[in-house]
C-alpha cells in the first residue's frame, strides 16, 4: 500500500509527460471501445427491429398448426377450432394476443396474369390486433369482419395483375373435394409491405373462405404473441401441455433465417470487438515500448536508488492500468452519451426504401445492455494491461549500471 | 584486520576484484585485481585517465554490479551471494550514490526527489518532510523545495542529488563525476559543500573524477590505471 502511494503519483505523472502520445493512446482506447459500444446497440436496436417489424407483420411470435400442415401446407392438414383447453391457455394472460386464419395456397388470376399466391382467411377483429398490415393499407379499406368476401391484395400483385382497386380477380384454391374452386372476388384494399411479402399474401375473411373450399370452421394456424420475448418458450411449453397434438412452435423454429440473422449479428459484433481489440493492443505495445525506451537511463537510477524490478515492474505497469482506465473511461462515456443522444430513436424512413430488405421498423432505439456496457470495457481495460506488461517486464529486467552507461 | 578504540574502521572493503565484461577475444579487463578500504571519514578521490575504471570500481562498491572474482565489503556485509532485492536494499539503508548527470526524477520536485529514498525506506510522512526540507537547506536549496529539476541550474540540480545522496544517512557518498556537467565556479562551490558536510558530519565521500579542483580538496588521492590502482595517498 505504501509502495502504491509512491508509484501512483510518479505513475500518473510519468503519464503526462508525453501528452502527445498519452492523447493519441486514450484516443485509441476511447474510440475503440466506442466503436463497439455503437456498434453493439445499434445492432441489437437493428435486429430487434427488424425481428420485431417482421413478426408483426404476420409471423407473430409463434404460431400452431395440425401436425405435418408446415412441411405441406393444403387443405388435409387443417385443424379444428381451438377446444376448451387450448382456448384457455390462449386467453391465459401470458398470451397477450392471438388469431386464427385459415391458410392455402392458390393461384390469383386477372385478366393478363395467373399468379401462384397464399390466400389468407381471418379473422379482421383478432388481425387488426396481432398483424401490421391492416394499418399497411394505402388504397380502399382492410377487410370488415370474418363473413366479407373482398380481398385486400398487396401493392405489387396489383401491379404484376394489372389490376386496381374496385376491380375483380379471380382465387383458385382446392377445395375440400379435391376439385379446384374457382370465385371472383373485389379487390377492396391495396396494402404497402416488401414486396415479396406483397406478392405473396391475399387477404380475405375468413368465414367467405371456409364456405368457399368447404371445410366448416377449420383452420390452418393460430397465431400468437407474447409480451415479453423472454417469456415466449415458457409459454409455448405450456401452450404445447394444452394441446399435445398439435404442432407449436415459436418465431425461431418457423423462420429459420430470422434466427440465423439474430445470431449473426450478435456474431459481428464479436468479430468487431475482436478487431479492435487486436488494434487497441498493437497501439499500448507500442506507445509503452517507447515510452520505456525513452526512460531506461531514469529506470536505472530509480533502481540505484535502490527500487526493485518488482517496483519498476509495478510501476509502468500501474501507467498502463491508469492510461488504458482512463481510455476505457472515455469511451464509456462516449458510448452512454452517443445513446443518451440519439434516445428519441434513429429515424431510417428517410432510407426505408433502399433498407426495404432488411425489413427493419423505421425508427431505431438505441440501447446498450448493461452486460455489454460492463465486459466489453472490462475486456479491453484488462488485455490493454496485460499486454503492456511485455514492455514493463523489460523495464524491470533493466540492469541498473547498463541503463546508466545509456546516455538519455 | 583490526580495530581498537578510536582508530578508524573500514566502511568499504575491497578485497581482489576483478571485473571482465564479455568473453574470449572481446573480454575486457576492467579491474584487474583491486584490494583498497575506505575508512569512516574518508574524503576520498578516485582518479585515473578514461576507461582505467573508475566508474566499474565505484558500481562494485555501490553494489550495482557483480565483481568477477573478489568481495565487497559494505559496512561489514559481504555483497556476494546478495539478490538483486538484498541489493536494493542495501543501496537504500547504506548508499547514497551522485551521478554526473540526469541524477534526478524529472517529474518530482526537489523535494519529492529527496523524500524518494525516505519513502522507499518507510520512514513516517512527517520525519521524511522534515528530514528532506533539512538536507534541502543544508545545500543551499531553502526555498526551491517544490521546483522541478527543469526549473533548476545545474549545480542546483547537484545540490538535490546531494541532498537526496545525504537524507537517508548513508554509510558512505559515492559520487561519480559530479562536477563534470558544470562550470569552475558552480563546481568550486558544489566541492565545498561536499567537504563541508565530510568535516562537520563526518559523512564518508569517495568520488571519482578528473578534475584537478576536486582533487585538490581531497585528503586521500587514490590513482587508477588500466584497471588497477597505481597510488593511494593521504594529505
Ligand atoms: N558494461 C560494460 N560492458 C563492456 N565493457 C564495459 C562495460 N562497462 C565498462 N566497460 C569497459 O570497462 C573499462 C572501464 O570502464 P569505466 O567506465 O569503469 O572507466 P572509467 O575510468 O570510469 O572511464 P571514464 O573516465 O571515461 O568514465 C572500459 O574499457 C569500458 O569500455
Ligand atoms: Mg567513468
Amino acid at each position: 500500500m505504501e509502495n502504491f502511494r509512491l508509484l501512483a503519483p510518479l505513475a500518473w505523472r510519468n503519464l503526462w509527460r508525453n501528452p502527445r502520445r498519452t492523447v493519441i493512446t486514450l484516443f485509441v482506447v476511447s474510440v475503440g471501445l466506442w466503436s463497439v459500444l455503437a456498434m453493439a446497440s445499434f445492432i441489437t436496436a437493428w435486429a430487434q427491429s427488424s425481428r420485431d417489424a417482421t413478426l408483426r407483420l404476420l409471423l407473430a411470435q409463434g404460431q400452431i398448426h395440425a401436425e405435418g400442415y408446415l412441411d405441406n401446407p393444403n387443405i388435409d392438414r387443417l385443424m379444428d377450432r381451438p377446444d376448451a383447453t387450448l382456448l384457455a391457455a390462449l386467453n391465459a394472460p401470458e398470451v397477450s394476443n392471438w388469431a386464427a386464419r385459415l391458410e392455402l395456397p392458390a393461384v390469383v388470376q386477372s385478366e393478363y396474369k395467373t399468379l401462384p399466391v397464399s390466400v389468407v382467411g381471418v379473422v379482421p377483429e383478432a388481425e387488426i390486433r396481432i398483424s401490421s398490415v391492416p394499418e399497411k393499407l394505402v388504397e380502399g379499406r382492410y377487410l370488415s369482419g370474418p363473413e366479407d368476401d373482398g380481398a385486400v391484395i398487396g401493392l405489387n400483385l396489383a401491379k404484376r395483375l394489372k389490376t386496381a382497386l374496385g376491380r375483380r380477380v379471380i382465387l383458385m384454391i382446392t377445395g375440400e373435394d379435391g376439385w379446384l374452386e374457382e370465385r371472383s372476388f373485389d379487390v377492396v384494399g391495396i396494402y404497402d409491405a416488401d414486396t415479396a411479402f406483397e406478392d405473396t399474401y391475399v387477404f380475405t375473411g375468413q368465414t367467405a373462405m371456409q364456405n368457399m373450399v368447404g371445410v366448416g370452421d377449420k383452420i390452418a394456424q393460430i397465431a400468437f404473441e407474447v409480451p415479453q420475448d423472454d417469456a415466449l418458450s415458457g409459454v409455448v411449453d405450456s401452450l404445447r401441455a394444452a394441446a399435445p397434438t398439435l404442432d407449436i412452435r415459436q418465431w425461431r423454429d418457423l423462420s429459420l433465417m430470422l434466427g440465423a440473422m439474430d445470431a449473426s449479428m450478435d456474431a459481428s459484433v464479436y468479430v468487431w470487438m475482436s478487431v479492435m481489440m487486436v488494434m487497441i493492443s498493437i497501439g499500448v505495445i507500442n506507445t509503452q515500448l517507447m515510452a520505456v525506451f525513452e526512460r531506461i537511463h531514469e529506470f536505472g537510477l530509480l533502481r540505484a536508488l535502490g527500487l526493485k524490478p518488482g517496483h519498476v515492474l509495478a510501476l509502468v505497469t500501474l501507467e498502463s492500468v491508469l492510461l488504458i482506465g482512463l481510455g476505457v473511461l472515455i469511451g464509456m462515456a462516449m458510448g452512454a452519451a452517443t445513446v443518451w443522444g440519439l434516445r428519441d430513436g434513429i429515424d431510417l424512413s428517410a432510407f426505408s426504401q433502399a433498407l426495404e430488405a432488411f425489413k427493419s421498423g423505421e425508427v431505431l432505439y438505441l440501447e446498450i445492455k448493461p452486460i455489454d456496457y460492463v465486459i466489453f470495457p472490462l475486456a479491453i481495460w484488462l488485455l490493454g494491461v496485460l499486454v503492456a506488461l511485455w514492455p514493463a517486464w523489460r523495464a524491470a529486467k533493466i540492469s541498473p549500471v547498463e541503463a546508466m552507461r545509456h546516455a538519455t | 584486520m583490526q580495530h581498537k578504540g578510536n582508530e578508524m574502521t573500514a566502511i568499504v572493503s575491497c578485497k581482489g576484484i576483478t571485473k571482465v565484461f564479455g568473453k574470449g577475444e572481446l573480454a575486457v579487463h576492467a579491474l584487474r585485481g583491486i584490494d583498497l578500504d575506505i575508512m569512516e571519514g574518508d574524503f576520498a578521490t578516485l582518479a585515473g585517465p578514461s576507461g582505467s575504471g573508475k566508474t566499474t570500481l565505484l558500481n562494485m562498491i555501490g553494489a550495482l554490479d557483480h565483481p568477477t572474482e573478489g568481495e565487497v565489503t559494505v559496512d561489514g556485509q559481504s555483497l556476494s551471494g546478495l539478490s538483486k532485492s538484498a541489493l536494493s536494499d542495501l543501496r537504500l539503508q547504506k548508499v547514497g550514490f551522485i551521478f554526473q548527470a540526469y541524477n534526478l526524477v524529472p517529474v518530482l520536485s526537489a523535494r519529492e526527489n529527496v523524500e524518494f529514498v525516505l519513502r522507499l525506506a518507510k520512514v513516517s510522512v512527517a520525519e521524511r518532510r522534515s528530514r528532506a526540507d533539512a538536507a534541502l537547506a543544508e545545500v543551499g536549496l531553502q526555498g526551491m523545495e517544490t521546483r522541478r529539476p527543469s526549473a533548476l541550474s545545474g549545480g542546483q540540480q547537484q545540490r538535490v542529488a546531494i541532498a537526496r545522496a545525504l537524507v537517508g544517512r548513508p554509510r558512505i557518498v559515492l559520487a561519480d563525476e559530479p562536477t563534470a556537467n558544470l562550470d569552475s565556479k558552480t563546481t568550486g562551490e558544489l566541492v565545498d559543500l561536499m567537504y563541508r558536510l565530510n568535516q562537520d558530519s563526518g559523512i564518508t565521500f569517495l568520488m571519482g573524477t578528473h578534475d584537478p579542483r576536486v582533487m585538490a580538496h581531497s585528503k586521500r588521492h587514490i590513482e587508477m590505471e588500466d584497471g588497477q590502482i597505481i597510488s593511494d595517498t593521504r594529505s
